[in-house]
This record gives C-alpha cells, sequence and structure tokens, in this order.
C-alpha cells in the first residue's frame, strides 16, 4: 500500500496511541511513548512487522503511544495506513 | 466526586463528543480555572457531555494554550482527548512539533501525555510534543564544532551594516561564530529573505555559521500569557523562557561560551533585556558581551531607519545604512511589495 496523503488514527488517551502518516521518500518512523525505556523495542517491532504485512516501504509515520498493547498498535497503524492510501 | 484510584481514570459519564464551542462558554470555562482568554487562536475544540462543555483548548500556529478542565472532570483522561484533537490540528496545518506553555505544577500531566520538558522558570513551564529540539540539534550536528565559539541572535529584518560591523567584531574573538536569524515570521521582511541577507552580507567572514532558531527563539509573538496571573510579569516570563532555552539547551550543544549583543543607547526594552541576559547567561557560565553600534551621519544605525529609508526609496541614506546584498535585494522586483506594506503601515501610525 501507498501512503499518499497526510491522515492519522487513534487518541493520545490512557492505553491508546496517536498515529500520523504522512507521504515520504523513505521510511521513518518516530516512536514517542510513555513507556519507551521499557517497551520501545517491542513497539518498533510490532509497527514494523504491521508495515511489512501492509507492503508499505516509504512514509513518515509519527506514533505517540500511552502504553497501548500490541495488537492495538497494529490496530492503529492499519487504519491509518488505509486511511492515507485512498484515493 | 472524588476518584477513589487516580491510576485508573473514570470513562465519560454521558455520551461525550468533540466539538468547537460557542466563545463565550469558552471563555466562561477558561476564567472559571483561573486562567486568562486570549482571542487570538486558529483553532478552539471543546469535549461536550450531554450537551455541557466539560473541557476546552485553543491552538495558535503550534502553540496550544487556555487547555481548561471543569471540577467535575479533573482526573478524567479529558486532556488526552483534548490534546489528541489540538496536536491532530496544529499536524494537519503543518506542524509537526507543538508547544505548550503552562503552569509547573502542570508538567507531569504533559509529560504523561509524551510531551517533553524544555524549560521550567517561576511561574512558566515550556514543554514539547513531537520530534523538536533533537531533531533540530541533529539537523544541525554536521555544523558543530569544538573549540570557544560565540553567538548572535538577530532578526534582520532587514540585515544592516551595524549587524555586519557585529558579526565581524564577534567573529574575531571566537573560533566559530553562530549567526542565529529569528525563524518567526512576524516581520515585515519574510525568514527566507532574512536568512538569505543574512548569508550573503556575512559569506566573506570564514568562522560564521548562519544557522535558523527554529522553535527556540520564543518571541513576545508566540509567548501566550493566559496562565499568568498578572499582566506586567508577561514580559518577563517570555524573555526570561527565551534566555533559559538558549543558555541551557542550545548553546552547550554548539559549544557556545560568549553571546555578543549591540549596544542598545536608546530603547529601555532592549536595555532590560540585556541587563537579564547578561544575569542569566553568566549564571550559565555564558560570557556576555556588548559592542558598540556604528553610526552612520551621526546616529546609530538600526533596521528601523533601514525601512524607513526603504519606505521612503531614499536611496543614499540605504547605501551608508546596509550592505551590498540587501541594497540589492531591496531594489529587486520581489521587495517592492514590502515597501507597499511599510508604506501602509506608516501611514497607518
Amino acid at each position: 500500500m501507498q501512503i499518499r496523503r497526510k491522515a492519522s488514527a487513534g487518541t493520545m488517551q490512557s492505553s491508546d496511541l496517536m498515529v500520523v502518516v504522512e507521504p515520504s521518500d523513505t521510511l521513518r518512523v518516530e516512536i514517542e511513548s510513555t513507556v519507551k525505556k521499557q517497551y520501545e523495542h517491542l513497539i518498533r517491532a510490532r509497527i514494523s512487522s504491521t508495515l511489512e504485512e501492509l507492503k508499505v516501504s516509504a512514509g513518515y509515520i509519527q506514533v505517540s503511544d500511552r502504553g497501548a498493547l500490541d495488537y492495538a498498535i497494529a490496530a492503529r497503524i492499519e487504519t491509518a495506513i488505509r486511511r492515507a492510501s485512498e484515493e | 466526586m472524588s476518584n477513589p484510584n487516580p491510576e485508573f481514570p473514570k470513562g465519560p459519564v454521558g455520551p461525550a463528543s468533540f466539538d468547537r464551542p460557542a466563545l463565550s462558554e469558552a471563555r466562561e470555562l477558561i476564567e472559571s480555572q483561573g486562567l486568562r482568554f486570549e482571542p487570538d487562536f486558529d483553532d478552539l475544540v471543546g469535549l461536550f457531555e450531554s450537551g455541557r462543555l466539560v473541557a476546552c483548548g485553543a491552538r495558535a500556529g503550534y502553540v496550544l494554550k487556555m487547555l481548561a478542565i471543569a471540577p467535575s472532570h479533573q482526573g478524567t483522561d479529558a486532556l488526552g482527548g483534548l490534546v489528541t484533537k489540538l496536536i491532530l490540528s496544529a499536524i494537519f496545518a503543518g506542524h509537526t512539533t507543538v508547544f505548550v506553555f503552562t503552569m509547573p505544577q502542570n508538567v507531569a500531566s504533559f509529560e504523561a501525555l509524551n510531551f517533553r520538558l524544555l524549560v521550567t522558570h517561576g511561574q512558566t513551564a515550556l514543554l514539547e510534543h513531537g520530534p523538536g529540539l533533537e531533531n533540530y540539534l541533529a539537523s544541525h550536528a554536521f555544523q558543530i564544532t569544538q573549540g570557544h565559539n560565540g553567538a548572535v541572535v538577530i532578526n534582520g529584518n532587514p540585515f544592516t551594516l551595524g549587524h555586519l560591523h557585529l558579526v565581524e567584531c564577534a567573529a574575531k574573538r571566537v573560533d566559530r561564530l553562530y549567526l542565529f536569524v529569528v525563524r518567526e515570521d512576524r516581520s515585515v521582511f519574510p525568514f527566507d529573505v532574512r536568512f538569505r541577507l543574512a548569508q550573503q552580507a556575512t559569506s566573506h567572514i570564514r568562522n560564521v555559521t548562519v544557522l535558523d532558531t527554529s522553535r527556540y527563539a520564543v518571541s513576545a509573538g508566540t509567548f501566550p500569557s493566559y496562565f499568568l496571573k498578572r499582566l506586567d510579569e508577561v514580559a518577563t516570563a517570555q524573555m526570561q523562557i527565551d534566555l533559559l532555552l538558549f543558555a541551557e539547551r542550545i548553546a552547550p550543544r554548539f559549544h557556545i561560551a560568549c553571546r555578543f549583543v549591540g549596544q542598545e543607547p536608546l530603547c529601555t526594552t532592549t536595555a532590560a533585556y540585556n541587563k537579564m541576559m547578561a544575569e542569566i547567561l553568566e549564571a550559565h557560565a555564558i560570557e556576555w558581551v556588548e559592542l558598540p553600534r556604528i553610526e552612520a551621519g551621526g546616529l546609530p544605525i538600526s533596521a528601523t531607519r533601514v525601512r524607513k529609508a526603504f519606505a521612503t526609496n531614499d536611496v543614499e541614506t540605504l547605501r551608508a545604512l546596509v550592505p551590498p546584498a540587501t541594497l540589492e535585494f531591496l531594489q529587486s522586483p520581489p521587495a517592492r511589495p514590502i515597501a507597499e506594506r511599510l508604506r501602509s503601515k506608516m501611514e497607518e501610525a
């Protein structure tokens, strides 16, 4: 899937995350998280695998996480990407 | 009703929704929380529950302000929802990084929303959300050199022979001189012009690097005062935050050991600012150096004089006040609309 425009999904409420994606020539993922110290590697891994499943190879992805569980991360990423790939 | 366990925020009690509140109801909620209503903003968001406004907040450019939550909803996650709406509004308006100026007792609430504290002093704290300062410093990493470096911060509206004299004198005293041009666009000359003229006019000095301040020069234009009790404290608080941001966050990364300013014989506000600057910088082991201004026709050269001469198309005076790069720009077609704007401003005054 291709990121064609700026789109978002999720919220910054507790146990949720906010995802904003926008077009870019390269793939860049920026993560802010209240549990960054403990879990950044796991959050990043889940985002990467979701992007791979969706065949996304380029885009600027900004994540602001407040301790979301991994399936919530995958769901929010997928929703944002699908919104961004619409014509 | 108190929340028995603040670790677990209460959920919404009735149907909740976000909408733009009426100015009067937003104002009432903001003032009920001891804050001041400031009418300049780009976006205003309210959280409604069963038709009642329970929280609201505003955005002016990349700055969030006037976040207020009704007592019945403090301790809930109202702030998270509100901040989501405001940050998304900022991002879609092109501001990836967002600032919030607030009271120091609110720092933890914003840190829980992934904001990072930039500076705090007295009654004011400044936090940011997004790639922000680290990204700014990383993007300039290749321009950072070791040594005894100096800094000059200018608006350069536009670049004058006075600026050039200051930069030339300062550059002789340091290994590298960083010339910061204030990014914020509230001047008649747009940022890209001010930046380019500073670069062109100083290109002959080998140890000068011209930099963009990005958001990290806090001017009176971006500094909100809604959370300060007294209006006469606003100017002081803004200057302190600006200087501490420079002294604590910027200067150490660029190895800046001294900051140079031009002497200010006329303006009392700037003189007070300079005194405060000397105190704050010295407390952070940064030398503060005031250099004498140069004169033309018996008066100090200032950007104000340049703007006047430019508006009245007084080329002879301009020649005595600005370097060739600025003169060339002032006589080029892109400068015409700027002269028009200056003339209409002068007529208003």
